[in-house]
């Protein structure tokens, strides 16, 4: 079945070919919105919608972090996200202990401690060259460790009602984490597209060695990146524990694979150097609307692995074969 | 006279200590005992005894969640407690690995453990190497979760989970009276106690035909799934939900959707911190029955009994307590509900009997 969808692009015009692998994703977002509310008339009820949007935004932030990373190449991707994302919830009911006050600070300590991670997963992979792999990996169970310890395995403290508030609040009928997503896509937008930074980061994923031709600090844009998906993922954290509002050990657990998966989905490939924000976002849509339609039309929840496993497979094949009519 | 009054009254005195002073004194009655559902099958565990102090090791399947944490704790109490006659204590960590604790349980053997207490990561990968400590002599004190045979353990401390499905589906269904609609909200899909509980829950369904289930998921005893779960659960069915069974961690997120949906029904769970404290500020009806981390306190009375040649029960269930807001015909509260929920304590806590300078916040 590969090889016939492969045949029938190779003789499809090239630009309708490339208009399919740019907004394939947005076609399979729009024929899932469709499908959705014909089989379950709950899907596009408002308040269902609005749930929908509001549990995207923590992984959404999270995605953009990790699109950063995986556009960089070279085997590009964060296991340590989900770590950082618990870590810094644990840290932030601790020491606020629900108090409004103390929220800038630990906040400031929070999103320094994610840069920090990150800084030290891009150094080792350019300084000591450890495969992305194995050194967000360690990385994660090292803070993961980390949290243990100084929790003791048991977390305490409450959040700010500031923090609930920006998780779970509106802002007129729209919800202020949709709008905290929406910024912070503007300015991965902007960052991406519009600042020598980005073209830097889609460069060295096309490739790195003409980058370096180009005279690009190669290393210095490497690390950055992962530092942007280690401060996004504090972010995340936050948001997610506000939303949860329970200081638990175990807040971002799976966010590393749903945002990688929401990633590659959204078009951005592993190679490095294709993709981006939008259809990052749009692959965290369809992850959080393929769960919630599995629930909404009463069929197990562990049916939802299924699903996602299987569109996750469609999604690369699709672009798979695209890529290869095109070389 | 004054002399016979003064004799007279010392007499009685007397007479009273030495009738009343030794009931004042003898142990309490183990009420645990009286929650065995069958006959208590004593084993004899002579061939186990020696002379202390004894070398004592716990090899527990992981701390991943707070439940743990204070069980883990409790055990240590309970060498606390008993120190006099425990001259070393050792405790690993498996991290939910069954190969790993398969591999600790040998570290501990060689390490001279006089007795091993063991929490299993799960029944069967254990099994042999509990039968194989066994064979060598050395007795093996399941507790919490235990191996697949019989024969590969003297005594099993736990606490029935069918029995707590069944309390909490009994005062659900009462407090509906015996007519509605309800959702199941379940721990890990195909974990021991996850199932029984379900299990335990759904035979008193049978008794109550009126009483639907709307929808059951598994939401992995943890608050943000229960919570994700809840919303769509609410927007499939709004306010044909009239009450919420749950066992666990989760239903202290399902209590915040349906609160942020502006409903309040009956609903169930156990001694986590989190959703007595919010149960009782949010108003919502509510059951609570604890699964008590207290049996790790236990385990270490129950192993050094058998290092003494005392006969222990083959199976130990633990007393639990239940706490509702409300009672109903079969099920009524053992006491207030504000007495279980601690407003000052973290969220993740559970009720205890540990000491402050064990508690792990």
């Amino acid at each position: 079945m590969q090889v016939a969808v492969s045949k029938r692009l190779q003789r499809s015009p090239q630009h309708i070919r490339s208009l399919f692998e740019r907004f394939g994703i947005y076609i399979f977002l729009a024929i899932l919105i469709v499908t959705a509310s014909l089989v379950s008339p709950n899907f596009l009820k408002p308040q269902n919608l609005k749930d929908i949007l509001n549990q995207s935004a923590a992984l959404g932030m999270v995605a953009i972090g990790q699109t950063f990373v995986i556009l960089i190449g070279g085997g590009g991707l964060d296991l340590s996200v989900a770590s950082v994302m618990s870590t810094v919830a644990v840290i932030m009911a601790h020491n606020t202990e629900g108090q409004n006050s103390l929220f800038i600070p630990v906040m400031g300590v929070c999103l320094l401690f994610g840069i920090i991670v990150g800084f030290i997963n891009g150094t080792l992979i350019t300084k000591r060259k450890v495969q992305p792999f194995m050194a967000t990996l360690g990385m994660m169970i090292i803070v993961q460790g980390i949290r243990f310890l100084y929790t003791k395995g048991m977390p305490k403290g409450e959040f700010p009602p500031i923090q609930r508030y920006l998780a779970t609040g509106d802002i007129g009928s729209v919800p202020t984490s949709i709008i905290s997503l929406a910024v912070m896509v503007i300015i991965a937008l902007f960052v991406l597209r519009k600042t020598t930074f980005g073209r830097k980061v889609y460069a060295i994923g096309g490739n790195v060695n003409t980058a370096r031709l180009c005279g690009y600090n190669i290393d210095f844009t490497i690390i950055s990146v992962y530092m942007i998906s280690g401060f996004m993922a504090s972010i995340a954290g936050l948001y997610l524990a506000g939303w949860i509002g329970i200081s638990d050990n175990w807040v971002g657990k799976g966010y590393e694979l749903d945002s990688i998966a929401a990633v590659v989905m959204g078009g951005t490939t592993f190679e490095g150097g294709r993709g981006g924000v939008l259809g990052t976002i749009v692959g965290v849509l369809i992850v959080m609307m393929l769960y919630n339609i599995v629930l909404l039309l009463g069929m197990p929840v562990q049916m939802q692995f299924v699903v996602k496993g299987v569109v996750i497979i469609l999604a690369t094949s699709f672009y798979a074969s695209f890529r290869r009519t095109q070389t | 006279m004054k002399k016979t009054v003064t004799i007279i009254v010392a007499a009685v005195f007397l007479l009273t200590t030495m009738v009343f002073a030794p009931m004042a004194m003898a142990k309490p009655f183990p009420r645990s005992w009286l929650w065995n559902s069958t006959a208590l099958q004593m084993m004899d565990t002579s061939k186990f005894a020696k002379k202390g102090p004894y070398v004592v090791g716990f090899s527990n399947a992981s701390i991943s969640n707070s439940w743990r944490v204070f069980f883990e704790r409790q055990v240590r109490y309970g060498y606390e407690l008993n120190k006099d006659q425990i001259k070393r204590y050792y405790v690993t960590d498996a991290n939910d690995k069954p190969d790993k604790q398969i591999a600790d349980v040998e570290d501990l053997l060689a390490k001279g453990v006089d007795v091993l207490i063991l929490s299993a990561a799960t029944m069967a990968a254990l099994d042999p190497v509990a039968r194989r400590t066994m064979r060598r002599g050395i007795p093996v004190i399941c507790v919490d979760r235990r191996v697949t045979s019989d024969e590969s353990f003297v005594s099993f401390i736990t606490s029935s989970n069918v029995a707590q499905g069944r309390a909490q589906m009994l005062w659900l269904a009462e407090m509906l009276g015996g007519r509605g609609n309800i959702v199941m909200l379940g721990g890990i899909a195909g974990s021991g106690p996850a199932e029984e509980r379900r299990s335990g829950g759904e035979e008193i369904l049978s008794a109550f035909p009126n009483v639907k289930v709307l929808d059951f998921q598994y939401a992995n005893w943890s608050p943000a799934e229960g919570k994700r779960i809840m919303k769509a659960l609410i927007q499939t069915h709004g306010r044909k939900i009239n009450g919420i069974w749950g066992d666990g961690l989760q239903t202290s997120g399902a209590m915040e959707a349906m609160k942020e949906a502006g409903m309040k029904v009956p609903i169930t769970g156990d001694h986590l911190n989190a959703f007595l404290v919010r149960a009782q500020d949010w108003g919502f009806p509510a059951m609570s029955i604890d699964f008590p981390v207290s049996m790790g306190t236990d385990s270490v009375e129950i192993a050094l009994k058998v290092l003494r040649g005392e006969p222990v029960p083959h199976i130990y269930e633990v007393p639990r307590t239940v706490v509702c807001t409300q009672d109903t015909e079969n099920i009524k509260t053992d006491m207030p509900w504000s007495r279980m929920a601690h407003k000052d304590w973290p969220d993740e806590a559970w009720n205890n009997t540990l000491p402050k300078n064990l508690l792990p916040y």
